[in-house]
């Protein structure tokens, strides 16, 4: 899991949502974690 | 194994209602469920029928609706393992009190040794590299019990193993000293501490020695040496104890600079743990009143401290099969994409079963891999269908939860084909989920670059 620090752009979601809204995206399956330990996205050295 | 009924025709026939609706306890918005695709939309109240009748949402699920199934299909029967939870001991120094580990075995249980460690490592890397790509590396997890009790084992191993794994360590921070840390960071082994409250006198209630004695300052004191190392995170096991101090603990955690941590149920597979349970909805107000407050946070600081279950429950709403932890997707994970490995070389679905003998699937060291995952006991979890549970098998919210956890509700509730203990909670994680997608939040849960690898497949008035 990468870890993020960047400000996001708030005053986007302020503007008014649409009437309908649905969203999907897709990869090839991979999960591979329980919740005893939250799985990194990468090795990160320091 | 049976096709999904999409895959064999009723989409076309058209036999059934797709779409239903999902009260979200929004303002402006309802959900829209199509269950056993997890295909869903959000709608206007005010426009609800006219969405049920026809239009976007409707056209994108006939348009799409095989696929998704086929994605659900490969997402939930066709995993194969890639990653391990590897417990070098049975032993433990804390007593905590929602521990899965029976106390004899933590007591005076088994430890791996050196030449075991190695051993069992270079059997997994055989078993993993017969199916899994070049490219991509199986992770071993150190767990436990405490597994830095076997550091003269584990250390060795990651050094040796260090480019045909990638490897974690979940520990309770006692045994963390300046040169493990050093050891584990340079090698970019992800780190997983184990923290309670966000001061001792809640903290200690639940995680403490044998003597009684907690462990908060130990803990802390990891935390600080591990300050600026982004593979590390904390988790915070909710009980009855600590759940009016969550909103404090990610506070605590935030301003400590913890890059992820994780707040989950106690698990209530032994009769212990349900002694600290809290209750569905105290557990659910507290968690939902700490997620906000990481919002808060985020929008104060620009900085994020992402709370890793919750942002795969998001995640299996937005991208179900780019999920990272497989609790909450049925059949659970257990058995068929991790399993759990104890010090005698005996695997075990998932560490939550390696207290209960009857899980035992074999012994590593004496069958093939491939075998055990094959066994009576593996087929019992890894055949626990959401389907087939009580309750369960109506739920429009079914495969955004996955009806958690098969050892909780064999042992707690009497067998597979039983629920959990948290189900409203379950739900109202989902309910918030959908409720941030309709204010447009969501993506302040999520880390940076979460669907990296991702492709939009479906898109209607999302930006």
């Amino acid at each position: 899991m990468k870890q993020a620090t960047e400000t996001k752009p708030f005053e986007k979601q302020a503007q008014r949502r649409p009437d309908v809204i649905a969203i999907r995206k897709t990869c090839d399956a991979a999960g591979t974690g329980l919740s005893h330990y939250v799985l990194m996205d990468k090795q990160a050295k320091r | 194994m049976t096709a999904h009924p999409l895959l064999e025709g009723d989409l076309a026939r058209g036999s059934f209602l797709p779409l239903q609706p999902f009260d979200i306890d929004h303002p402006t918005y309802v959900a829209v469920i199509q269950p056993d695709t997890a295909f869903w939309g959000l709608t206007r109240k005010d426009k609800l029928a006219e969405t049920l009748a026809g239009g976007a949402l409707l056209d994108a699920w006939r348009e799409k609706g095989e696929t998704f199934a086929r994605e659900m299909e490969m997402l939930r029967f066709h995993l194969k393992p890639s990653a391990v939870y590897f417990n070098p001991t049975e032993r433990c120094n804390l007593n905590c009190a929602y521990c899965y580990i029976p106390e004899e075995m933590r007591r005076r249980g088994e430890q791996m040794d050196e030449a075991a460690t190695l051993d069992a490592l270079e059997r997994l890397h055989s078993y993993f590299r017969g199916h899994m790509p070049e490219e991509r590396l199986p992770q071993v997890i150190f767990h436990g019990a405490e597994p830095l009790l076997a550091r003269d084992a584990i250390f060795p191993a990651i050094e040796k193993f260090g480019d045909r794994f990638r490897f974690g360590v979940q520990t309770n921070a006692t045994l963390l000293d300046q040169e493990a840390v050093s050891f584990l960071t340079a090698r970019g082994v992800g780190i997983g501490l184990s923290l309670d409250g966000p001061f001792a006198e809640v903290a200690d209630r639940t995680r403490k020695r044998w003597s009684g004695n907690g462990v908060f300052d130990q803990v802390v004191r990891a935390i600080e040496m591990l300050d600026g190392y982004p593979g590390y995170n904390v988790i915070c096991t909710m009980t009855k104890e600590n759940l009016p101090h969550l909103t404090e603990m990610v506070e605590f955690l935030h301003a400590r600079r913890v890059p992820a941590c994780m707040l989950n149920v106690t698990r209530c597979t032994l009769a212990g743990a349900r002694t600290v349970r809290g209750e569905d909805d105290d557990v659910s107000k507290a968690y939902l009143a700490a997620l906000e407050r990481t919002h808060e946070l985020y929008r104060e600081t620009g900085r994020k401290l992402v709370v890793a279950n919750f942002a795969n429950i998001l995640i299996a709403i937005l991208a179900p099969t780019a999920r990272r932890l497989m609790c909450d997707i049925s059949p659970c994970g257990g058995g068929r994409s991790f399993f759990a490995l104890a010090p005698n070389g005996d695997l075990f679905p998932c560490s939550e079963f390696i207290g209960l003998p009857a899980f035992n699937g074999g012994n590593m060291f004496r069958q093939p891999v491939e075998e055990i995952l094959e066994s009576p006991p593996f087929r019992l979890v890894t055949g626990r269908k959401v389907e087939a549970v009580a309750g369960c098998d109506t739920c429009l919210i079914r495969h955004f939860c996955g009806s958690p956890c098969p050892a909780e509700a064999h042992e707690m509730n009497g067998g597979m084909e039983q629920k959990g203990a948290f189900c409203h909670f379950y739900e109202e994680q989902v309910r918030y989920a959908l409720r941030l997608i309709a204010d447009g939040r969501h993506e302040d849960f999520l880390w940076e670059g979460w669907d990296d690898g991702t492709e939009v497949i479906c898109a209607v008035g999302a930006t």
